[in-house]
């Protein structure tokens, strides 16, 4: 289901935008309010509860003991799934997770994943045989807009909060996790590039593009969304927003 | 007897009134009571108790002022989104006010989606279709201005009473507004700066619509700003 | 981790968290806590965590499905795969439908259906963290986020659990007197005339029984009621209280 917008709404956002401004009179790279809450939930080894603005994410990781993939049979397992639940938007249908949902977590794995945050090595219990999956459940409860720098900010706060399983077969002294990787998507709106785009101007931008980026700035993970393009040197803008208030995100965690 | 004062905050189920009162908006009656129905404030008129909600979707009534979207295009007119349960329906002979050929002309030209226009709800009927009329003057496609949104339990309170809000809205920084019962508002003036200004004093008014002196609050706040 | 069943649940008249067989847990409820939603709350009770949301009435699509003279009530209840032990994978099972089916039946006797033709009222129920009572606490939820969203209504719907444990009559069942207890008993009810919407039970009672349980479930919903009150007037009356 598609947003409804009015012409009259819209020409006034593209307008604002060309001027450098936002509807809620935010500079073009600043976010709203980031607030980042762990160990929400008690039945999950890590959670956190991330607010950006009005968006609320919420993410649970729970380890359990798995078989390992054939061709890896001393790695552990990591597994993303997003809900795009429909008590967050009006948009949202009940059902299994749409283009969008998978989108989103794959998205954010390739984020965790491609960073090597977790040494998944670590968590093989016996090779071949059984190694520890640790699954990452993204549940969108209130949705304006960024879903996926919430995401990917709540999925990683919430790993640093995992306190390992009460196992015989756990034998680390905790989870092992190192770097933060931080998501920044840019979107472009008349031509006019910005941050952490709250609903309204995500309905109208034309095209996003997303960057994970590491402490020291490398990147390992992007992705571009919409339907519009981007210009190579606006490539190179977007990096600069991402590394310059990924810094700034990568602090809340 | 009654139950409660005046402007008292009441919660769905609370006993208002028994014997010798009406059941206005906002309550029902139950063995011979009357209850409230919603969450909000009562309010006693003689012997009408009703209870304002302070909350809740807007449902058409005819001769309502509203702004809709149009979300689609028929073959004899438009489909309009008046944020809603129920959609309006707007005749392309009724904006053009007179007769079109559908099949030679392309009433897209008129209005398409996304438009949003001024109407009046001409007719409701008992399946909840909804006629809507741009006949008066002023009504139509709207094309420039600012649009806002809010709840349209709250717009009563941007009106007023006998309009003293709106007035007080419209003279103190030299904007017209439009008013859809829908919760939509229309603001039109020459200074963005001055819009802005409506646009943050309307936020305000919905905010803290169940709070009194609001009125004097607004017209302290915006000629503060002169 | 397995845990086995305990030897007893009841020790010198005090359950395995030390409370008293009449005993409510502590029970938090706040309304109003999502921005998207048309209603909404949030509820606390022992280490359940519960969101509920309303949309509408709203137009209702498919077209086929409408009710030409009433407004269509839907439920969902569903619970986030963090929420248990056990991870639970994503997506509605049985249970979740079952459950969501009784919920509906619970909140539809309070609702002004017919002032609403064609249209849907959509009410969204997640379990963020499960403690056993999901579906009465739900419920109680649910009935504050439709008051929240302003659909007219003529109570609220509250709903406690209430049961046996040790031979032992008790109220609001945690997850060890769910798990390893004699009987479990949900019930809603509409407070101002006790009128009951909800009831189901597994287990045994004798009817001596099934009689203080529902008693006790009376006072628990009582107590609850006035949280849900609660709720709906604090998110005006602080500003109001500001105001005096």
């Amino acid at each position: 289901m598609k947003e409804l917008i009015s012409s009259v709404k819209k020409d006034y956002l593209l307008g604002l935008a060309l001027q450098g401004k936002r509807v809620d009179g935010r500079a073009l790279d600043q976010y709203r309010e980031v607030s980042v809450e762990r160990g929400v939930i008690g039945t999950a080894q890590g959670s956190a509860l991330v607010k950006l603005g009005n968006t609320q994410v919420m993410v649970g990781v729970k380890l359990q003991k798995g078989e390992p993939f054939p061709d890896t049979p001393t790695s552990g397992i990591l597994v993303v799934n997003a809900e795009l639940l429909p008590l967050a938007s009006p948009t949202f249908e009940p059902g299994p997770p749409n283009e969008d949902a998978i989108e989103l977590a794959r998205v954010v794995d390739r984020a965790i994943r491609e960073s090597q945050m977790i040494d998944l090595e670590k968590l093989c219990i016996k090779e071949g045989e059984e190694v520890w999956a640790v699954f990452i459940d993204i549940y969108v409860l209130d949705h304006d807009g960024n879903l996926i720098d919430a995401s990917v900010l709540a999925s990683v706060a919430a790993l640093y909060d995992v306190k390992p399983p009460v196992s015989e077969e756990w034998t680390l002294p905790e989870f092992p996790v190192s770097k933060k990787p931080v998501a920044v998507t840019v979107v472009k709106l008349n031509g006019v590039m910005m941050v952490d785009a709250c609903l309204e101007e995500e309905n109208i931008a034309e095209a996003r593009l997303t960057i994970s980026t590491l402490e020291d700035g490398s990147i390992c993970a992007m992705q571009k969304g919409g339907s519009g393009f981007f210009e190579r040197e606006e490539l190179e803008k977007a990096y600069e927003l991402a590394r310059k208030c990924g810094e700034e995100l990568r602090k809340k965690l | 007897m009654l139950f409660v004062g005046n402007r008292e905050l009441v919660v769905p189920g609370k006993l208002l009134a028994e014997g010798d009162y009406f059941a206005g908006e906002g309550t029902f009656i139950e063995d011979g009571k009357v209850f409230s129905a919603v969450v909000g404030l009562t309010e006693i008129r003689e012997k009408n108790v009703s209870v304002i909600s302070l909350q809740g979707r807007y449902i058409p009534r005819r001769g309502d002022r509203v702004i809709g979207i149009v979300t689609d295009t028929h073959p004899y007119g438009w489909t309009l989104d008046l944020n809603s349960p129920y959609t309006g329906n707007l005749m392309a002979s009724e904006l053009a006010g007179r007769k079109v050929d559908v099949f030679r002309e392309d009433i897209s030209k008129l209005l398409k989606t996304g438009d949003a226009v001024l109407a009046e709800v001409k007719e409701v009927d008992e399946r909840w279709r909804v006629q809507l009329s741009v006949g008066e003057r002023g009504l139509g496609k709207i094309r420039e201005g600012r649009l806002v949104e809010i709840s349209p339990a709250k717009v009563p309170r941007v009106i007023g009473r006998k309009g003293s809000m709106l007035k007080i809205l419209q003279d103190t920084t030299g904007c017209r507004l439009e008013v859809g019962l829908n919760g939509r508002i229309l603001i039109r003036g020459k200074d963005p700066a001055k819009v802005n200004e409506v646009v943050e004093a309307i936020l305000l008014i919905e905010r803290e619509a169940h709070l009194s002196g609001l009125t004097d609050k607004i017209k302290a706040r915006l000629e503060g700003k002169k | 981790m397995e845990t086995g069943k305990p030897e007893r649940l009841i020790v010198n008249g005090r359950r395995l968290d030390g409370r008293r067989p009449d005993e409510l847990r502590p029970l938090r409820i706040k309304a109003g806590v999502l921005k998207r939603a048309d209603g909404s709350a949030y509820i606390e009770l022992g280490k359940n965590k519960i969101l509920a949301a309303v949309y509408g009435p709203k137009e209702m699509h498919p077209r086929h499905l409408q009710q030409s003279d009433v407004a269509v009530l839907r439920c969902r209840y569903n619970m986030a795969p963090f929420s248990v032990e056990e991870r639970k994978r994503p997506g509605p099972d049985r249970r979740s439908m079952e459950i969501s089916k009784v919920i509906r039946e619970a909140l539809e006797p309070v609702l002004f259906l017919h002032l609403y033709p064609r249209a849907v009222i959509d009410v969204f129920i997640e379990i963020l963290q499960a403690d056993a009572g999901t579906r009465t606490a739900g419920i109680t939820a649910a009935s504050v986020a439709l008051a929240d969203a302003g659909i007219p209504m003529r109570d609220l719907v509250t709903g406690v659990s209430a049961g046996k444990v040790d031979g032992t009559v008790v109220l609001d069942l945690m997850k060890e007197e769910d798990q390893w207890g004699e009987a479990d008993m949900p019930v809603a009810v509409m407070p101002r005339k006790k009128r009951i919407t909800l009831l189901q039970m597994d287990g045994n009672f004798t009817p001596e029984e099934f009689r203080q349980a529902l008693d006790l479930a009376f006072k628990g919903i009582d107590l609850i009621y006035e949280a849900q009150k609660e709720a709906l007037r604090e998110k005006y009356l602080p500003s109001l209280e500001e105001e005096k």
